[in-house]
């Protein structure tokens, strides 16, 4: 009987709801934008202290730099010059990154509905990690980790050189129009023959199409500017390269 | 910026909407779902690549409207009114709408106001808000499981408050 009587009573709310008045939403995007305008303008304290943080963190890489060039120890770290072997990335340096498990390369390559491509002939190598992700995107998605390489040195935060990720989705002008945050900037430009854009600024949100039609939110630049294209559907990007230059030689690498 | 805005425009309805649950005040709802949106917009370095924004943001507008609900110390009435009394020229009931009884329909407005905050906040965004059970445990921010359990618990202690219905209504 309860059973029913809990059936009656789904029934009997749904019935409400429909019932039920919810006043009209009011416009709220203009207070937000209006709020964030103001938050953002900097105050005269806060000038002076960026300032004095810039000044104190240009004396430092002075101080870093001429440490660097004469091979000296300093505050229990030692600046060696010369490339060397870089050290192995740390496991899990990028777990928290939401770029899903953590896998082998040939676990990857079944994991996700296409062929992964790899940078052939680059300082890049092998890479460090393999991260899979099956469940967003449709078709799955791979990210491959690389740590300190010659000419792409790790960002001193995260630790990653360059983070390559791909996935199955289409990108067009309009997924990077509703770009989130002031000061990213936006290039259109050519990678193998194909329209790229080069993203550079502070992290941001973007929009791309997966291969079911659906529209997904995603976060771009975890750990550097990005290139971002499309190939016979399939979606890549490549985070980390220093410059524009050096991530669209990268592109041309990836087979 | 104007992409936040447009992300704001794109989910404002919906903010609204779970607030409006959560404090029942149409000006407070307005206010919580524009601090949620702030406060996402202050935390998008901590947003998980990969996430899906819907359920993050909800989470956010959920909690802070539920800060605004207890910090205006005062037990809230859902004031939940029907269409058709709602305004003269709103939209016109379904005829199957209609077909709960308005004396069914008092009591078990009644029945869901005497549950708890916690009770009721589960049935209304069940029900009314339209949410989802992995929307549900975004704004509520524990498991989905947990979302079933509580909503389990809290439709029993509905029932407790409620007469049987007539057999008439057990019929299908």
């Amino acid at each position: 009987m309860t059973e029913v009587f809990d059936a009656t009573l789904d029934r009997e709310l749904t019935l409400l709801a429909a019932q039920i008045a919810i006043p009209a939403t009011p416009p709220i995007a203009p207070a937000v934008a209006l709020a964030i305008r103001q938050q953002r303008a900097p105050s005269r304290l806060g000038l002076r202290l960026s300032r004095g943080l810039v000044l104190a963190i240009i004396a430092t890489l002075l101080l870093v730099g001429i440490a660097a060039a004469l091979g000296i120890a300093l505050g229990g770290v030692r600046f060696v010059i010369g490339s060397g072997t870089p050290a192995p990335l740390p496991p899990g340096v990028a777990a928290d990154r939401g770029l899903g498990r953590l896998v082998s390369l040939e676990q990857g390559r079944s994991a996700v509905s296409f062929q992964i491509r790899l940078p052939a002939g680059t300082a890049l190598g092998e890479p460090d990690h393999v991260y899979v992700s099956t469940l967003v995107p449709t078709g799955g998605r791979v990210a491959l980790v690389y740590g300190d390489r010659p000419g792409f040195p790790a960002d001193p935060k995260s630790g990653i050189g360059v983070l390559i990720t791909e996935f199955r989705a289409d990108i067009g002008p309009d997924s990077f129009e509703k770009l989130i945050q002031q000061g990213v900037r936006v290039e259109e430009v050519t990678v193998n023959g194909a329209t790229g854009y080069w993203v550079a600024g502070g992290q941001h949100f973007y929009y791309y199409r997966n291969a079911d039609g659906a529209v997904v939110d995603d976060t771009m630049r975890l750990v550097g500017d990005t290139l971002i294209w499309e190939e016979a559907g399939l979606t890549l990007r490549i985070e980390g390269a220093p410059s524009l230059a050096d991530a669209q030689q990268l592109a041309a690498a990836l087979h | 910026m104007p992409a936040y805005e447009e992300l704001v425009r794109r989910y404002e309805s919906l903010a609204f909407r779970t607030a409006y649950l959560i404090v029942a005040d149409a000006d407070e709802a307005r206010d919580a779902a524009q601090d949620g949106f702030l406060r996402a917009y202050g935390a998008l370095r901590r947003f998980r690549a990969g996430s899906e924004f819907r359920p993050w943001l909800l989470r956010i507008v959920a909690n802070a409207a539920r800060n605004r609900r207890r910090s205006s110390n005062r037990r809230v009435s859902l004031a939940l009114r029907v269409a058709a009394e709602a305004t003269a020229d709103g939209p016109v009931p379904s005829p199957e709408a209609g077909v709960l009884a308005a004396e069914r329909r008092a009591l078990l407005l009644s029945a869901i106001e005497r549950l708890s905050l916690e009770d009721r906040d589960l049935i209304v965004m069940r029900w009314f808000g339209e949410l989802t059970e992995a929307e549900m445990a975004a704004a509520l921010d524990c498991p989905r499981g947990t979302v079933k359990s509580r909503l389990s618990r809290a439709m029993g202690r509905l029932r407790v408050g409620l007469p049987e219905p007539e057999p008439e209504a057990l019929r299908d």
